[in-house]
């Protein structure tokens, strides 16, 4: 314990430096608006501030670096709630129930309650990797293909959990994603799959395009068809901040966001995704009100934007340690640590104290720094929904496409962007809900690798999953998930629709 | 008089021609990096293009073209215009291993369609093993291969990378059949073998050093052909076990080809120049690279060797995967 305080201030001392609370502060404020702006991505801008990095000594350039990824994780939530175009994946399910609220006239207490929470899972976040970051390095070992495999199996059935309309579209819409996150090169043989000869589709649909395409555009087409539910979001705004009864329902769905943020966050690879949707679907399953959820519920903004603020945060453990980053953006931080000299690894920890240190004081810096910038941002931001639709949408259009654009310079991209959203559009008259389909394409690949490889080091051993204990109750955790979510659902949809009746 | 004449001609057009020397850069050059922004590849060429803005005092970009292990970007660069404004970070997979490949279609060939400037730094791959195995040497590790065939289980970096080549390489050598995982990163594919999933690999120095350096994988060997300077004491593959084995990753500066020879000599200046400061150096070193000071004419020669090397083996997996 003595040593943990030892060891805080350490970093307090170092991240509290004039510079690099600077620095923070520049890293927190660009990482917002990159958020913000659904068109610019957090991996191009890291990557073209990294040569500006050089000239700072590693411990501030990691700050400013750090400070991007976590404000833009922070600005993602904004525009999924006002614009229902999410950032990044981890935000997906925010707009669910997020923008849900901003068009019932509630986008400020959304936007304040998603501020709160991640606030909140950022600062116990922070003291976890601090008291517990070595240890809890040995549970991400113990994670090998087989229970990626389990943990992969639970995530997708929580997919179908969240949905709120029919399971069985839901189920469907996860194997559509699923399917369609096969198109491009095998990971083994490297043969093309489903790419036509087409040499754009060799690696596969990035992600953002899907995103964009099925919930920023499709959003789009549906206002421009019926001007009166614009409207209804420029008149009424009721408050900006939550009121009583929105902290008193937020505060334990906050809590439980963050114990399963921070605990998925650990494992590198697709924990912060898999931590919003469980957060979502597990508030969901123990609400006595689970039909309020996708209609605007505070509780399924609270939730997912705690949990996927733990987990950007537990993520640092396995970057720092292991040296295998979860995502893109973490990629492009190894990157820049190589080039400052640092070499992340299980030596960081006592080889470079005051970084290591340094970096976790300055993301609780950093927090604060956000929700003291984002909160009275949410007046400016409602706001902006005044502004007449046929105005506003052309700009979102443009944002989309250059931010699509400049994932892969590539114009196919965009274009099957614009595909995606006369499917969305589709789908959504169809009552296909796009959440679960977004799940599975973020899943499918993880998924598929972890089981191909489990397959090939057991030497085409299938019981492997159920021999090993940690992916046995995995599996069977996925199994009663399923059974307990599909029987009574099925029971209460039917009530649901006599009621609607 | 007519010799006169074209002795001026000659002289004008020589002073243009020097004039368009002297003028290049005169605008923004493009270094396409043909994988992902954040990729080791990528990191080299920033630093490249950070070190030659301040050398040719023009601005220099980065484009990443992403996709194909490389090949899309490379094709890219190789189509366009050869005006010295374009060039490629290349890697040693799309240029001497991948486009000769069985039933691979590149859409360019490496040694016509790209002039060689210069290469920017090299990574010798270390042989990693599981701690828990009792393979303490190179010729341990063949023993166990043969006593165990189709066994031992090795991690790479992906499919068709060097990572896995290099092993392929290593078994046609050494008769040995080990079975291959790919991984999505080379450092994926070291920690493998810390959690005990693979037995053993083939694993990049940048990859590898890390686990190396905090003791919890063991090394055996390193493929370049002399001794490592981060482990003088380690042998090499070369030196030990199999003669002539050798593998490096490199990535260098290609240009399309009829790019103009002055454009290219200057840019190889300036890259000699590069692979001598003192910055860049201490950058790579740290990460596990190298810097090499390489004329264009010595990068071709090195291109040459290893095609040389690699298509037999390449011919020889398709053969047995024909079988």
């Amino acid at each position: 314990m003595a040593d943990l305080f030892s060891n805080l201030s350490l970093g307090f001392l170092v991240a509290a430096s004039l510079q690099n609370l600077l620095l923070c502060l520049i890293g927190v404020i660009v990482g917002t608006l990159v958020g913000v702006l659904p068109g610019v991505g957090s991996v191009a801008t890291i990557a073209m501030l990294l040569p500006i990095t050089f000239g700072l000594p590693p411990i501030g350039a990691l700050i400013m670096l750090a400070g991007i990824y976590y404000g833009a994780q922070y600005g993602g939530s904004t525009t999924s709630i006002l614009v229902n175009i999410p950032g990044e994946a981890t935000s997906v399910v925010t707009t669910l129930d997020g923008h849900q609220m901003a068009q019932q006239g509630r986008a400020g207490p959304a936007l304040a309650i998603a501020a709160i929470g991640s606030f909140f899972a950022g600062c116990v976040a922070t003291l976890l990797v601090a008291a517990l970051g070595a240890p809890l390095t040995s549970i991400a070992l113990l994670f090998r293909p087989p229970e990626y495999f389990s943990l992969m199996v639970v995530g997708l059935i929580f997919a179908v959990v969240l949905a709120k309309g029919s399971i069985p579209k839901a189920i469907l819409m996860v194997l559509v994603g699923l399917l369609m996150s096969q198109i491009g090169q095998d990971l083994e043989t490297g043969v093309g799959r489903m790419t036509f000869n087409i040499p754009d589709l060799a690696d596969g649909i990035h992600l953002s395009v899907v995103a964009m395409g099925l919930f920023g555009f499709t959003e789009i087409i549906r206002n421009l068809e019926n001007n009166t539910s614009r409207d209804i979001l420029k008149t009424k705004i009721d408050g900006l901040m939550p009121k009583r009864a929105d902290l008193v329902a937020s505060a334990p769905a906050i809590g439980r966001g963050t114990i399963l943020g921070s605990i998925l966050g650990i494992l590198p690879g697709g924990g912060a995704i898999i931590a919003s949707f469980a957060a979502y679907g597990l508030e969901k399953k123990i609400s006595k009100h689970p039909e309020d959820f996708g209609r605007g519920t505070i509780v399924g903004v609270a939730a997912p934007e705690s949990a996927n603020n733990a987990a950007a945060q537990t993520s640092f453990i396995p970057l720092l340690t292991l040296g295998i980053p979860p995502n893109a953006v973490m990629a492009l931080m190894v990157g820049a640590m190589t080039l400052h000299g640092i070499v992340p690894g299980p030596q960081i920890i006592t080889k470079q104290p005051e970084l290591f240190w340094g970096m976790i004081a300055s993301m609780w810096i950093g927090n604060l720094m956000l929700i003291i910038i984002n909160l009275p941002m949410i007046g400016i931001w409602v706001r902006l929904l005044r502004i007449p639709y046929r105005s506003l949408f052309p700009c979102i259009i443009l944002f989309c496409c250059i931010g699509i654009y400049s994932v892969n310079n590539s114009t196919f991209d965009v274009v099957m962007a614009g595909v995606f959203g006369l499917v969305g559009y589709w789908m959504a008259k169809h009552d296909f809900e796009p959440a679960p389909l977004v799940l599975g394409w973020v899943l499918g690949p993880l998924m598929e690798e972890n089981l191909r490889r489990a397959i090939l080091i057991s030497h085409g051993d299938y019981t492997v999953f159920f021999r090993q204990p940690i992916s046995a109750a995995l599996l069977a955790i996925a199994a009663g998930i399923l059974i307990v979510a599909v029987l009574p659902t099925i029971k209460r949809k039917r009530e649901t629709v006599f009621v609607d009746d | 008089m007519k010799t006169l004449v074209s002795s001026m001609l000659a002289l004008v057009l020589a002073a243009g021609a020097a004039q368009a020397q002297d003028a290049w850069p005169k605008r923004t050059i493009t270094l396409v990096v043909p994988y992902g922004a954040g990729g080791y590849t990528d990191l080299i060429g920033r630093m490249t293009a950070s070190y030659l803005e301040k050398e040719l005092g023009k601005s220099v970009v980065v484009e990443n073209r992403a996709g194909g292990g490389g090949i899309v970007g490379t094709g890219a660069v190789s189509r366009s215009a050869p005006d010295g404004y374009t060039f490629c970070v290349c890697s040693v997979g799309a240029i001497s291993v991948v486009p000769f490949a069985q039933g691979q279609k590149v859409g360019y060939d490496p040694v016509k369609d790209l002039i060689p400037v210069s290469i920017l730094s090299t990574i010798s791959q270390a042989v990693v093993v599981k701690k828990s195995l009792p393979i303490n040497s190179m010729a341990d590790l063949v023993a166990h291969a043969k006593a165990n065939p189709g066994k031992l289980n090795y991690g790479s970096s992906g499919l068709a990378g060097l990572t896995h080549y290099a092993v392929e390489l290593f078994q046609s050598r050494t008769g040995t059949k080990m079975n291959h995982i790919p991984y999505k990163t080379g450092a994926q594919g070291v920690l493998a073998i810390v959690s005990g999933e693979v037995d053993f690999a083939f694993a990049n120095m940048t990859d590898a050093l890390p686990q190396i350096e905090a003791g919890t994988v063991r090394t055996l060997a390193v493929t370049s052909l002399g001794r490592s300077p981060y482990f003088p004491d380690l042998p090499s593959v070369h030196e030990s076990i199999s003669p002539g084995f050798v593998v490096e990753t490199w990535n260098g500066l290609m240009a399309p080809a009829k790019t103009p020879e002055p454009i290219i000599r200057r840019m190889s200046e300036a890259l000699m120049k590069m692979a001598e400061d003192v910055e860049v150096k201490k950058a790579m070193i740290k990460a596990g690279a190298n810097t090499v000071k390489t004329t264009p004419d010595q990068y071709a020669k090195q291109i040459q060797d290893e095609i040389a090397q690699w298509k037999p083996l390449l011919a020889e997996i398709a053969g047995t995967k024909q079988q």
